[in-house]
């Protein structure tokens, strides 16, 4: 026999009483005049799930509104718990959990089946953008990865890019036409955005010995725009950044940040391979060297080994876009030679790598189509 | 004033009885903390409202009054889809739009530019709403003895009241503080029942003046010397930075020389708005009124600064647990520390590694969430009688999801 606080949920008032667990529920002794409440088991809940260090219950009931019974004794609490297991934290929690438990599951088994089964969702939506849309995104994110530096444009300077990307488009074995833009920035790297469009920085074409070297790196662009690498990385960047909002509770608001997204692309090191086999054959077909692709490879290599510990933080982009330097240019290495010609003329690669020569006068000129 | 709404005795009401505040600690809560961040790990997150909802629980029990517990009857399942109608209401239209936006007319775009203003003054005009709405429903999931709590009033009226007087703050230099924040308390009080019982509350700004002003100076006093040394400091670090060991250490010195002015200049500022915080909480406490009883609150600014440097540290354990997990799990697989991030296993472990950084971030908010609300039951205490036999149950308002818009913000 304990001894409980009852109150019948109409006023704020509440009673003594004694309570009795037996086999048909929670026996609630008012007053010796009146029939003794019964409260079934199952139909109970309990304020606080039952738990080991319970000192006390409250109890409601689903067939009496309002109505508490309140019992002050942890002996109480732990004998409950035996007669109704189901009001147990323990029991509750894994009610709670078990649904989300099996989906967190097929979660998981799904995202593994379409990752075994190679089906890269991101690229099958990313093929149903239309071309308008790909233009538009490429624009963004060639805005904003330049930041607002100038586009360069000497006219003998884009006649050779013009001869080099119409040399390589004819040999990449795709109907696609790229625009290659020339940006006034120290950096090393070079990028494909969306819409065949592709950067080079001028760091990357100053530092070049050749122009085979300049050819492999825009192959490899090339490559990457012909597999529409931007666009699915876009994609799944999307998407990833949706579900882990959903995950935080919707407090990222990440998606808002759509500049900042396009600016972080990067490839998987599959990705690379596959726009590095694209480039050794691209440059295979239109006859150019791939020495001066593996040779493009040491270079960058070079520059990883070089960087002083304040730089590599401006220039992590390359390290982190282009992991794994070595494998790549042995695999470039191992291409059988050729007979080849030179990518450009000494001539015209002399205006390729001026092409940002006379300061810009302002204000600045629109990015050109080549 | 204040016996005007003391107890009187009166005849015809039912007899009126005192009313005792107490905290009865809850005992258990690290294997709560690390249940729940288990439970969240196997479920993805999802969990979470429903830990959320058990901790709640345990807190609302813990309080007494007469002896009895305060109960939390709200549940998970409310609180998940109060979040996933917000979710896919408000903040799914809000990036679909937001994303089309850019798109069309790119990042740097005057339009893009508008349109991030007016999310934003959307989202200041939801703030009041969410506040009001979040506190109804915690009412509507609060009883004692079996009597609900509520919220009556109109969530516009208060959403207009916070976003007018929030315009304000800039033009007043904060002047206007002490009395949007007994406006705004008043608004919420007078709309707060519990069972068919109105509080009252009674409150005038005046009082808090004194205090807000030392509060004012105080905190100029303190920007004025952070903004000082942080320009000191800054003109040093112009110097042209050469990249030789020499001068990065210098630079290196004199920028965590700037991030510790920032952080004492904090603390002093924290310190300074725990001591008026403490007095707002006692004055409106002191100024609240429910039936014939009244309100009394002692709290001080060393004791909400004490409560608020415990919970601090074990915030940061909590997270040190997390990032430890995060460190032991991805350094298990391979070299990801090193910036291998491509194979299959380390990809495994990243994912992995999220998940419990998830999981267990926010590990020790049973302990926070206790500490808190013991210090203010503990100081808090309440005078004079209820004729407790003469409240009735007040109308259900029929609120079915909670908090989603408090949680999205």
């Amino acid at each position: 026999l304990f001894e409980g606080r009852f109150t019948d949920g109409k006023t704020a008032s509440s009673e003594d009483v004694n309570v009795r667990l037996t086999s048909r529920g929670v026996e609630i002794h008012r007053s010796a005049s009146i029939e003794p409440l019964i409260w079934p088991y199952g139909a109970l809940h309990v304020a606080e799930p039952l738990n080991s260090h319970s000192i006390d219950a409250l109890l409601t009931y689903d067939f009496m509104t309002g109505a508490t019974l309140f019992v002050p004794e942890g002996t109480f609490a732990r004998r409950l718990a035996i007669e109704a297991p189901h009001l147990t934290a323990k029991a509750q929690r894994w009610r709670h959990a078990m649904p989300w438990i099996w989906a967190a599951c097929a979660v998981l088994l799904i995202s593994s089946l379409v990752w075994l089964a190679d089906l890269q969702p991101s690229r099958a939506i990313a093929r149903m953008l239309p071309d308008s849309a790909r233009e538009i995104l490429g624009k963004k994110t060639v805005e904003s990865m330049s930041e607002g530096r100038r586009t360069c444009s000497t006219s003998a300077g884009l006649a050779a890019l013009d001869e080099l990307v119409a040399r390589l488009s004819a040999a990449s074995g795709s109907d696609r036409s790229f625009k290659v833009i020339v940006i006034d920035w120290p950096l090393l790297n070079a990028f494909a955005a969306p819409g065949e469009q592709i950067v080079l920085t001028h760091g990357i074409i100053s530092k070049a010995e050749s122009a085979d070297e300049i050819a492999g790196v825009l192959a490899h662009e090339m490559g990457h725009g012909i597999e529409m690498h931007p666009e699915s990385g876009l994609v799944r960047a999307i998407g990833m950044m949706a579900a882990i909002d959903l995950l935080l509770g919707g407090s990222g608001g990440t998606l808002a940040n759509f500049g900042a997204l396009l600016a972080q692309l990067s490839y998987t090191r599959d990705a690379e391979r596959v726009a590095d086999k694209h480039a050794v054959r691209t440059l295979r077909e239109a006859k150019i060297s791939s020495k001066g692709f593996a040779r493009f490879f040491k270079r960058m290599q070079e520059a990883e080994n070089e960087l002083p510990i304040g730089k590599a933080i401006t220039e992590i982009n390359i390290l982190r876009t282009h992991p794994l330097t070595e494998e790549r240019r042995r695999a470039v290495e191992r291409e059988p030679d050729y007979p080849s010609t030179p990518a450009l003329s000494a001539e015209r690669w002399k205006a390729l790598k001026d092409i940002c020569k006379p300061p810009p006068a302002p204000p600045a000129e629109p990015p050109k189509d080549t | 004033m204040d016996q005007e709404y003391l107890a009187r005795p009166d005849a015809s009401r039912p007899e009126a009885e005192p009313l005792i505040l107490s905290w009865s600690q809850p005992m258990g809560l690290a294997s709560l903390a690390f249940t729940n961040a288990f439970l969240r790990l196997v479920t993805l997150g999802i969990y979470n409202f429903w830990a959320k909802t058990e901790v709640r629980k345990r807190i609302w029990s813990a309080v007494r009054l007469n002896g009895e517990p305060l109960t939390y009857t709200g549940t998970g399942k409310e609180l998940f889809l109060g979040f996933l109608i917000i979710f896919a209401a408000i903040l799914v239209p809000i990036m679909l739009l937001s994303a089309g936006v850019i798109f069309y007319f790119g990042p740097e775009s005057a339009a893009a530019n508008i349109f991030n203003v007016l999310i934003y003054i959307f989202i200041f005009l939801l703030t009041g709403i969410a506040i009001y709405r979040a506190q109804r429903y915690r009412l509507s999931r609060t009883s004692w003895r079996g009597i609900r709590g509520g919220l009556v009033g109109s969530d516009r009226a208060y959403a207009w009241a916070y976003s007018w007087s929030a315009l304000l703050i800039p033009f007043t230099w904060g002047w206007i503080v002490p009395w949007r924040t007994t406006m705004l308390q008043t608004l919420m009080m007078q709309d707060t029942r519990f069972g068919d019982r109105p509080f009252r509350f009674k409150a005038k700004p005046g009082p808090l003046y004194s205090s807000f002003a030392v509060f004012w100076v105080g905190t100029a006093i303190i920007a004025l010397f952070a903004i000082g040394g942080l320009t000191g400091m800054a003109s040093f670090a112009k110097q042209p930075i050469q990249v030789t060991e020499g001068s990065t250490t210098q630079t290196l010195k004199i920028i965590a020389l700037m991030y510790g002015v920032t952080a004492i200049a904090f603390l002093f500022y924290y310190v300074l708005s725990a001591w008026y915080r403490a007095k707002q909480i006692n004055h409106f406490s002191n100024h609240t009124y429910f039936e014939g009883a009244k309100l009394k609150s002692t709290v001080t600014g060393a004791g909400l600064v004490k409560v608020a440097v415990g919970n601090f540290l074990l915030t940061m354990l909590g997270w040190a647990i997390g990032v430890g997990l995060l460190i032991l799990i991805t350094g298990m697989t391979s070299n990801v520390l090193t910036g291998e991030t491509e194979s299959i296993a380390a990809r495994l472990s990243i994912f992995a590694g999220i998940l419990v950084l998830i999981a267990f971030s926010g590990l020790f908010s049973p302990f926070v969430q206790a500490r808190n609300a013991r210090y203010l039951i503990e100081n808090l205490s309440i005078e004079g009688e209820v004729p407790l036999a003469g409240i009735s149950q007040g109308a259900d308002q029929g609120i079915k999801r909670g908090e989603g818009l408090a949680q999205a913000f």
